[in-house]
């Protein structure tokens, strides 16, 4: 690729993949500036023709996309700290402890990541329903486990096997307690490896709409992408609200991404998980 | 340090005892099974058990809107899924969908992991660009794409306009063929990042040295692309090929908030029909039949990657 | 005389309970149902935002000062329809005797009456005379009354008085006056109507299909969806997109668009719904002074105006029918209808509503009432969620040109003669 062609090529190529990841996200942001009255109009222009925060005001003070914002984290952070406790547990004995059987029950756990979400739907419904758990946050926090526990101990199984296991053995000997062990060893120096699970874990609840779709009922539970995709009224789609709101929902989401990229990155990949 | 090198001591005044340690060992091993139990049994519990409550369901007639009519009805539920011709075409959508979305993807995904792991200015950027669309739910990907390819506000038209290429004023959604590509931008904008990086995590492990030699044996870059890195990527490149192939066979999200199966049924795939039946026609009989079938072709795919995972001789990429 | 202790509260127990028993049949039998001592809650589940929450808000409260022994809570469902039937459905096969009291879309009572979710309200008397047929119909399944209509809505055509002189009789006048108009400013939209694939998209086919003398189900309740009526409707409708009448965007519109395109002044006729008039008339809108609502014109069929609105049904599992009744006769009321039209501007269900005063500060009503007494409802039956995503597949096949409008209709009616026969779904 010394050729000057090649470079003017390669560059080309750089700059259409980060338009193509980018540019979207500068169109919701300008978007949700313009009026409603502007939305409805031709596109006149790739800048923004005024700077009105009309929709924003909206989605607080009429929708309130607050409950959504809070539900979303909610049960997101609900099944991603169990999916950590769970998923800490069992790569720890994974890992760490004499038991026959890894392979399978690894393998259990990655299959279980491959059932199709659409075929739990039904069943689940009906469960949720008999115990009346529709339409509460444990009807999405139980499923999410499926999305994130299976990725959780994969990654953490990884991490742990990574970290020696004469570390431990030598505090045992000093003298420690298995909890202390834990605690003041062990658990310092997995938690980068804890904390990428999490973040992993998070987004894939984060991301869920089937489960919602399916299993909540009134707005006042509604997670970010089904309040999204319900922003209207009988009829009429808001869409400067829904720029807004994405715009509102994707920032601390865009800001996780940009600080804690390598460990996404490598979670991904260590998981080799699914999107 | 000085904790490792009493290890080997105490470790050595444990082996005279074996009873002492066997036990040890029991012991742990019994902690261990403890430890891995939870996990397991709510992955049973949350997926396993909706399996058999399908098998079950499947073959019974119930209907919510019917209530106290439920009874068992054999195989009729699947007898009346395999001659419905919806089904069918609902399948093969999916399929299409799959092969194209997944291929797409893919090329793109291999173009743009080869981009990253060279060494260039705006490196860091392009890998945070890309992870951000990642990060955004599908559904919400989705109806973003869908307000992009409004003739009104959205910046597809406007774009075509300003560039003078065709498709100005085009309703895209009104296109059986067309309406297929705001989806697979959407779906593309949203995991071809994922594929990259775990083509790129294959590509770091490739020893630069292989190059070399190669450069020296007088193969240029494309040969070595093809003699090198593409066989050496090739357990990544089944990595991110079989997980993107079941998500794209599960796909609803995107159909469901894009065109809700339209224009006409020509966007319709599988999972969005099963959902219907579960949820509109709220028939769970005929809902499972499908859902038994759906978990059955994605077993099929998940059996198949097992095993590519098994020839790798272990399960860490 | 000293009673052992035991004994003593045994009798308090007896005397306290039969006083709740009296209390009890009290409340039961006292003229107005609700105003016993005992405190009851009734749960009120229903639709609607802004204006139309306010509404309800401030007829519940006024509910409660008349009787102050029943409280009233108002549960709101999501603004989608499918979301709110869902939780509905959830809510009744459950058997759960809440919520007591539901608004419900005119196309459900059927459903939920099959189901026997709700119970028939012939045993309170309702008196709905003054009613609009059509709606009271939408409410009754197998010979009974489940459903009191609660505000009315009908889709019919909008026109722009300066540019169509007189209302078009027929589908080829309406072309006529549309072409005209275009032909003097080229940039206009002549027929703006709903045709994405979705509920709306039915309604407006069947004002056509009504107005070329078709039905979706004929009086036997047999599906009759490809008789040569619909196929000339849906013809029709295919041809305006096909003609340039219509542009091919409204295979994506909704109210909202229909509404956008009426209101800055770039369509000569529009189907939609009441709502809009105000709209219209509000300052700051293009065509003021300049819009009127007509039903549909007719070519060998009835004017059809499609049935929208919202009935009041009650849960057959209520622990109290007497207070639930009592809240759906006053919302029902004409004073309460009135009062709920000057501030949501949702139209009256009785006729009786339409006061002299409503009609001084709302004066679209005068012509929406010519609308209503066309008012037809869609088909009542169970099964309706399912038929009508037929016809809605129908229709975008229809107009994405991947079947004519002979083979979209056939193959509707095929699959919802399998649904009324219970062999699909």
């Amino acid at each position: 690729m010394k050729s000057r062609l090649g470079r003017t090529g390669f560059n080309a190529l750089v700059a259409i993949i980060i338009l193509y990841s980018l540019f979207p996200f500068y169109w919701v942001f300008k978007s949700s500036l313009e009026s409603s009255f502007a939305l409805n109009r031709q596109t006149s222009s790739i800048w923004p023709t005024q700077w009105t925060f009309v929709h924003y005001e909206a989605i607080f003070a009429v929708e309130n996309f607050l409950r959504p914002l809070l539900n979303s984290m909610f049960v997101a952070g609900m099944a991603t700290l169990l999916s950590v406790v769970l998923g800490s547990m069992a790569a720890y004995g994974l890992s760490r402890m004499p038991i026959k059987g890894k392979v399978p029950i690894l393998g259990f756990i990655l299959l279980v990541s491959f059932f199709p979400q659409i075929a739990m739907v039904g069943p689940l419904f009906l469960v949720f329903r008999h115990l009346h758990w529709l339409n509460t946050y444990q009807s999405l926090i139980i499923p999410y486990l499926i999305l994130s526990l299976p990725i959780t101990t994969w990654i953490l199984t990884a991490f742990f096997s990574q970290i020696p296991a004469d570390i431990e053995e030598a505090a045992m000997v000093d003298g420690a307690t298995i909890t202390q062990t834990i605690t003041r060893v062990f658990a310092p120096i997995a938690m980068p490896g804890i904390f990428t699970a999490a973040i992993l874990g998070f987004l894939l609840s984060w991301n869920d709409f089937l489960f919602a779709l399916s299993f909540i009922q009134t707005p006042n539970m509604d997670t970010v992408p089904l309040a999204l995709v319900n922003f209207r009224n009988a009829y009429y789609v808001h869409y400067g609200q829904i720029y807004a709101g994405v715009v509102i929902a994707s920032l601390p989401i865009a800001l996780i991404v940009l600080f804690l990229q390598k460990r996404i990155e490598s979670g991904l990949t260590a998981g080799s998980v699914k999107g | 340090m000085a904790a490792k090198t009493q290890l080997a001591p105490a470790l050595g005044t444990g082996s005279p005892q074996p009873k002492r340690r066997r036990s040890y060992m029991a012991a742990r091993s019994r902690v261990g099974y403890l430890l891995v139990l939870p996990a397991v049994a709510a992955l049973a519990a949350i997926a396993i058990y909706p399996l058999v409550y399908n098998l079950v369901l499947s073959t019974r007639f119930d209907v919510l809107t019917e209530p106290g009519t439920g009874h068992f009805t054999g195989l009729a539920n699947y007898k009346q899924m395999v001659t419905d011709p919806n089904f069918w075409g609902d399948l093969g959508r999916t399929g299409i969908f799959m092969v194209v979305s997944v291929t797409l993807e893919f090329v793109a995904g291999l173009i743009l992991a080869l981009i990253v792991h060279r060494q260039f200015k705006a490196r860091g950027l392009v890998r945070a660009s890309i992870l951000i669309p990642w990060a955004i739910p599908t559904a919400v990907s989705a109806l973003l794409w869908k307000m992009f390819f409004d003739i009104r506000s959205g910046f597809v038209d406007f774009a075509l306009k300003a560039l003078h290429l065709p498709g100005s004023q085009l309703v895209w959604f009104n296109s059986p063929t067309l309406a297929w590509v705001p989806i697979i931008l959407s779906d593309m904008w949203k995991n071809t990042p994922f594929i990259a990086l775990l083509l790129l995590a294959g590509l770091q492990t490739i020893p630069q040295e292989i190059y070399e030699s190669a450069r020296i044996d007088g193969a240029n870059s494309w040969q070595a692309f093809w003699a090198i890195t593409l066989p050496l990527l090739r357990p990544a490149i089944m990595v991110a090929l079989i997980f993107r192939t079941l998500s794209a066979m599960l796909v609803f999200d995107t159909i469901f908030v894009m065109t809700g199966g339209g224009p006409g049924q020509s966007t319709e795939v599988v999972a969005y029909y099963d959902w219907y039946k579960y949820m509109v026609s709220l028939n769970f009989g005929f809902g499972a039949a499908v859902a038994v079938a759906i978990t059955v072709l994605a077993l099929i795919l998940a059996a198949i990657y097992v095993r590519l995972l098994r020839q790798r001789g272990g399960f860490m990429a | 005389m000293n009673m052992p202790r035991q004994v003593r509260r045994r009798t308090v127990a007896v005397m306290s309970s039969t006083a709740l028993l009296l209390t009890l049949a009290g409340c039961g039998s006292s003229a107005t149902g609700a105003s016993g001592p005992h405190n009851v809650t009734i749960v009120f589940a229903t639709q609607g935002l802004g204006t139309e929450a306010q509404a309800t808000q401030a007829a519940v409260n006024a509910f409660e000062k008349l009787h102050p022994h029943i409280h009233v809570q108002i549960e709101t469902l999501s603004a989608s329809s499918n979301d709110a039937y869902q939780t509905l459905i959830t809510d009744l096969t459950s058997g759960s005797g809440t919520p007591d009291v539901i608004t419900a879309d005119v196309i459900w009572p059927a459903t939920f009456a099959a189901a026997k979710w709700i119970m028939p309200l012939n045993q309170f008397h309702p008196n709905t005379s003054t009613f609009y047929q059509g709606m009271v119909k939408s409410g009754e399944y197998h010979g009974k009354l489940y459903a009191m209509p609660w505000f009315i809505n009908v889709e019919g055509l909008y026109y722009r008085t300066d540019l169509v002189k007189t209302p078009p009789k027929t589908f080829a006048q309406l072309t006529a006056d549309a072409r005209a108009a275009m032909k003097k400013n080229p940039k206009l939209i002549g027929l703006a109507f709903e045709g994405n694939k979705y509920e709306g998209a039915v309604t407006v086919f069947q004002d056509i299909s009504g107005g070329f003398g078709g039905s979706f189900l004929n009086a036997q309740g047999k599906p009759v969806l490809n008789s040569p009526q619909n196929i000339k409707a849906l013809t029709w409708l295919d041809n305006a997109i096909k003609t340039g009448l219509s542009p091919t965007a409204v295979t994506g519109w909704e109210e909202g668009n229909v509404q956008q395109a009426f209101l800055s002044g770039d369509a000569v006729f529009a189907t939609n719904w009441p709502y809009l008039y105000p709209l219209a008339e509000a300052s700051g809108s293009a065509v003021k002074n300049e819009v009127a609502f007509v039903p549909t014109p007719i070519d060998g069929g009835q004017p059809t105006a499609s049935l929208g609105g919202d009935d009041l049904v009650i849960n057959k599992n209520t622990k109290y029918p007497k207070q639930a009744w009592e809240l759906v006769k006053y919302l029902t009321s004409a004073k309460t209808m009135t009062a709920r039209a000057l501030i949501s501007g949702d139209p009256p269900a009785r006729t009786d509503a339409y006061t002299p005063s409503l009609l001084a500060k709302a004066p679209w009503f005068k012509q929406e009432e010519v609308v209503y007494a066309d008012a037809t409802p869609r088909p009542v039956t169970p099964l309706y969620p399912q038929i009508s995503a037929q016809i809605q597949e129908a229709l975008s096949a229809t107009y994405s040109g991947q079947e004519t409008p002979t083979q979209a209709l056939n193959q509707a009616q095929k699959a919802v003669e399998a649904i009324v026969s219970g062999h699909g779904s």
